[in-house]
Order: structure tokens, then sequence, then C-alpha cells
């Protein structure tokens, strides 16, 4: 029985908000379409939360049902005319989720991503990288975080994680079978990777999500974003790295990693270096070109495709399952916001009696619990329309920080998430290594998660102290 | 979850029951069967292709009445509807001829002497199920706690 609920909950608990009236909602004058996105929106948490479905075919989900159901060329009986209807939205901006310019810059980073672990820029530089490090453990390690930090901001998480493990197996393989260190090798390149999506808008899905809502005179540059978001991975990763060698100290005093390989010098190669060098730099640049950061995007696509760098094999190995994830997300945001039912939601729960911090303080909580248990980016796809919503009709909020300071405390507290092996992708790939028990990850996560969490609001409040936001 | 076929073939009962025992581990994952001839092996694979169940690997011996395991995973490796399954000849009788037609013409991924050793049969199999899995696309996640972990890190960079 037990295995039939988290089947049954998302088919049941929706298809009853459908069926009840409308005046038993406790929103004012709600109307047929807010109704019916509340029950998509129930759908997709229980979804996101249980997992009967893989995460982005909820998203896929999502945006079919607003098809069908909330849209202006939906089923005929959902369009029946009748004073509760509300506002439908165009089938048009539904569909244009999949290709909305968040979905082209993360487009782009796949890009990039993939031409550079094709002709082995990743492997390569980390061997560069990584030689004045030397060989005792402790620099090891810190040398180690550092390069998946760093290359986790432009790969994926997991993609990087996997990476810099196939370089540590053969070294964890010849410490002593009951030497500390081992574990603390093995947990650095999970959470380095973790940390280190923070950094920069394409370094990890939540990170575009909010974007999405930081538009107007809200905007964050691409520059901008990763000259908060920089020094906050790296005082964050030398709190992790002081904890990491601190718990689980090395044994032996001697570590020698061995990276085969040289720089491809081929002409395909050398367009690869400098085309992933120009689009970094016109990111850094922001508007002085006058391309946005998602126009930026799409010139290394067309520079790899028209070079045959990614062929149309590689294209199918691109992580649409990602691409949907966020379009999922961006969708939901949408119909919450353009039926209406966000801000009257908000409006009808009396947040303004609440203390400004109570909400920040509460939500980015809230938020890093959730990612705990579940995908990041389902938690900021859930999370963030709300949070959006709620810091624009939050005045009280504005003092420190408004609904910029918001979003970026709940984005950075969906990527803070990873005190179990479920929290992440990287956590499981380095949970399977057999080297770290479930209350070692537990421990260093939670101590991460927290501390990560407590530096985000010093971090937003100097911002809003100087003026930033 | 989709079911991911192991099998094990050998006349002789007792090396097969050996063997399943060694695979204990994986039995909660996968599904194990034991087939006592080739004949029998090549019935079940047509069938569990016909359920639309995946085979992962097929661990053979050679010397058997009727077909040889050499014999048996050749028509494997030639059949266009098993190209992917991972394929490991268990043996203590193979000619030096039989060993050059099994690595030359069955393709097969791994050559173990009998008598094996029970850790090292479990950890090839671990490894080539990681391929397997890879290879075909299907969740690895929700397998991890059986999987090798490095062949694992290899595969998805």
């Amino acid at each position: 029985m037990k295995q039939y609920l988290k089947y049954l909950f998302p088919i049941l608990i929706p298809g009853i908000i459908l069926s009840l009236p409308l005046s038993w909602f406790p929103i004012e004058n709600i109307t047929l379409a807010e109704q019916r996105i509340i029950a998509i929106f129930v759908l997709a948490a229980l979804c996101w939360v249980l997992e009967p479905i893989p995460i982005y075919a909820t998203s896929v989900l999502i945006i079919v049902l607003e098809l069908l159901f909330v849209s202006d060329k939906g089923l005929w009986f959902t369009q029946q005319a009748s004073p509760d209807l509300g506002i439908l939205l165009s089938h048009k901006d539904i569909m244009a989720t999949f290709a909305s310019p968040i979905i082209m810059l993360f487009l782009g980073g796949f890009f990039l991503a993939m031409a550079a672990t094709k002709y082995r820029l990743d492997v390569n530089l980390a061997r560069v990288l990584l030689k004045p490090f030397g060989q005792q453990p402790k620099y090891v390690m810190l040398g180690l975080m550092m390069i998946t930090a760093v290359f986790s901001m432009f790969m994926s998480n997991t993609a990087t994680t996997a990476m810099m493990l196939a370089i540590l197996t053969p070294v964890l393989a010849v410490f002593a079978k009951d030497d500390l260190g081992k574990v603390g090798f093995a947990l650095a390149i999970p959470v380095a990777a973790n940390v280190g999506g923070i950094g920069t808008p394409i370094g990890t899905p939540p990170n575009a999500i909010a974007l999405k809502y930081l538009v107007g005179d809200k905007l964050i540059t691409f520059g901008e974003w990763m000259a908060f978001g920089v020094p906050f991975v790296i005082v964050l990763l030398a709190v992790s790295w002081f904890i990491l060698s601190r718990l689980f100290p090395a044994d032996t005093d001697n570590i020698e990693l061995t990276i085969k390989g040289r720089f491809l010098k081929t002409p395909q190669a050398i367009i690869v270096y400098c085309t992933f060098t120009l689009t970094i730099l016109l990111w850094l640049m922001g508007g002085i070109h006058g391309m946005n950061a998602y126009v930026v995007a799409l010139i290394p696509v067309a520079v790899f495709s028209v070079t045959k760098i990614i062929t149309k094999e590689d294209l199918k190995k691109i992580s649409w399952d990602v691409l949907w994830l966020v379009s999922g997300g961006i969708a939901l945001g949408l119909g919450l916001e353009k039926t209406g039912l966000a801000a009257n939601a908000v409006a009808a729960i009396p947040f303004g009696d609440f203390s400004p911090l109570v909400i920040i303080g509460g939500a980015s909580v809230l938020c890093l619990l959730m990612a705990n248990f579940m995908s990041h980016t389902a938690t900021a796809n859930l999370l963030m329309p709300i949070v959006a919503a709620l810091g624009l009709s939050m005045h009280s909020l504005l003092p420190y920080g408004g609904q910029v300071a918001l979003i970026l405390c709940v984005t950075f507290a969906a990527s803070l998430g990873m005190s179990l092996p479920i929290s992440t992708p990287p956590n499981a790939l380095a949970h399977a290594s057999g080297h770290i028990n479930t209350k070692q990850m537990a421990k260093v996560g939670a101590s991460i998660g927290v501390i990560g969490l407590l530096m985000t609001f010093a971090m937003v409040y100097l911002l809003t102290v100087i003026g930033f936001i | 979850m989709e079911t991911i076929n192991i099998i094990c073939v050998d006349d002789q009962r007792e090396v097969l029951s050996a063997v399943v025992r060694d695979l204990a581990p994986l039995a909660d994952y996968f599904n194990i069967e034991e087939c006592e001839s080739a004949a029998e092996c090549e019935e079940l694979m047509d069938e569990l292709d016909a359920d639309g169940e995946h085979i992962a690997l097929v661990i053979s011996d050679h010397v058997m009445p009727l077909k040889t395991g050499v014999q048996l995973l050749t028509e494997i490796a030639d059949d266009s509807r098993f190209k992917e399954v991972k394929k490991i000849l268990l043996t203590g009788l193979a000619t030096h001829a039989d060993t050059i037609k099994a690595v030359n013409q069955a393709h097969i991924d791994h050559y173990l002497e009998k008598a094996w050793d029970g850790q090292e049969l479990l950890q090839i199999s671990k490894q080539l199920l990681t391929e397997y899995i890879v290879s075909q696309g299907l969740d690895y996640e929700s397998r991890l706690a059986v999987l090798d972990a490095p062949t694992l890190y290899k595969l998805i960079q």
C-alpha cells in the first residue's frame, strides 16, 4: 500500500482541490484559472517531493497541463465563459518557456562544458592547476577543492564531481584502511562542487531560476553575480577546507596525483580554448558591448556547431532533462504570476504583520531544509515564484534589500542543501565510493549548510549597506 | 525500476549454485537466472527479450554437452538483439584454440579461470553491470549501492 501512496497523492489531492467550490478557498475573488493553477502547483510539489515520476517529467506535465486547462487554446470546457473564469494564459507564452532566455543561457553553458570535456580542456587544466599545490595532503585537498569549485561554476556539478573523483580514486586506493584522510578527500569533492555552483549564474540551475525574477531595475548581470558569488564561494570553500582537514586529518604525509595527457594543439582544440575564454570575458564585461548574458551564451553554440566541434551525435547527449526541468519551473512561475494567483495569495496571508527578517530567515531555512531532501532545482522551481511575489508586495522588506535580498538568500540556500547522499547527485556519487558513511556526510554537510546560510545573510546585509541592492 | 537480468550457465548444478551464491549481494537489484545448458540459456534469453526485459550479463562455463560456452557466447555476440550483453567465460578446461575463439569471435568481456575467487567474480560483474547500465542509459542512481564507483566516474564525465 505504502508504495502506491506516492502515486495516489499526486492524483487525489489536486483532484480534490479542483472539485472544491471556489468559496471554500481563503483567497478573495479567486477565479477558476487560479484554482486550476493551485491544483497544478500542488501536483508539481507532490511529484517533486515524492518522485513517482522523474523530476523533469513533472516539469513537462506542468507545461502540458497548463496548456490543456489554463490556456487560451486549451480544452473547450476549460474556456467556457463564466464570471469566475479569470485570466487564461497565452499558449504561446507557455510554450515559450522551453526557449526562455534562461534556457538559452544554460544551453550555451552546456556547449562550453561539452566542448571543454571533448577536447580535454578540463582534465588538462586540472593537471596544470594542481601542480603548485605540491604533495602534502592538506594542500592537495585545498587544490582539489578549488579546482572542483572553479569547474563547477561553468560545468554541471555532477560531471565535475565524476571527473574529480575519477582522478582521486587511484589515490584513495593506496591510503591505509583506517586513514580518516580518505573520508576528507572523498567529501571534499562533492562539497566543493555544490559550493562552487553558487559562483556564477550558470553554475547551477537554481541561480538561473533566480535570474528569471531579477529583471527591470533589479537586474543582476553575469559579472555582478560573480562579483559577490565568487568571493562567497572562496570564503565558504576555505571554511569547508578547514572543517574537513580538522575532522578528517590524513595520516599519510605524501599524496601523488597522476593525471596523464597533454594539451591538445589541433586547430579545433584552439578554437575551443579561444571561444571558451572569449565567452567568459564577454559575460564578465556586462553590457559594454551591448549584448546581455543570454545573447552571449548563444555565441559558443554557433561557433561549435559551425566548426563541427559539437556534432550531431554530441547534440543528442545534451542534458535536455535539466533544461526541461527549468522550463517547467518557469512555466509554473508564469502561471502563478499571470493568473494573478501569486499576488492574491500573498495578499490573503497577512505577511505584513511579520518582521521582514523572519520572512527572509524563514524562507531561507525552509529552502535549505527542502534542498536537503529533494532536487535543488525542483526546490527553487517551487519556492522562487512565491518568494518573488512575496518580496514584491512586502514593503517592510525594502530597508533590508527588498525582493532581491529575499531571492538571493533563497537561491543560495537552495545550493547549500548537501547533508545526505540523496541531497545532490555529487553527494550520491561520492557516497558510492564507499569511503564515506552517511553520518560523516551529514555532519559535514549540515555544518557547511548552516555556516553557508549565515554567510549568505551577512553577504546580503553587506550588499545592502553598500547600496548594491 | 526495469528488470535487469544476469544469466549464469553451467551444466554442473553445484558449480551453478556456487556462482549464484557469489553474486548474491546483487540479488536485490538484479534478477539472477540459472541455466543448465546452452539451449536453456538461449530459450530464456529469447523469452526475456520478448518480455522487454534487459539482459546485462551472461556468465557461462565452457565445457558443456551439445553446445560449448564459446559457441553459446559467439551466437550471443552475433545476435543483434544481444549486442550490448556483457559476457564472462568461466572455465578451467578451455584449450588455447578455444580461448582465441572466445576473444576473437565471442568478444568476451572477461575470462575467469576455475577455481575462481568469489570476490573477484562479484567485482568484475559489478564493473560490467555498471558499463551496461551507463551505455543503455538506464537509471544508475537507484542502483548505486551495487555498482562499481570508479567505473561509473569514468563513464559519466
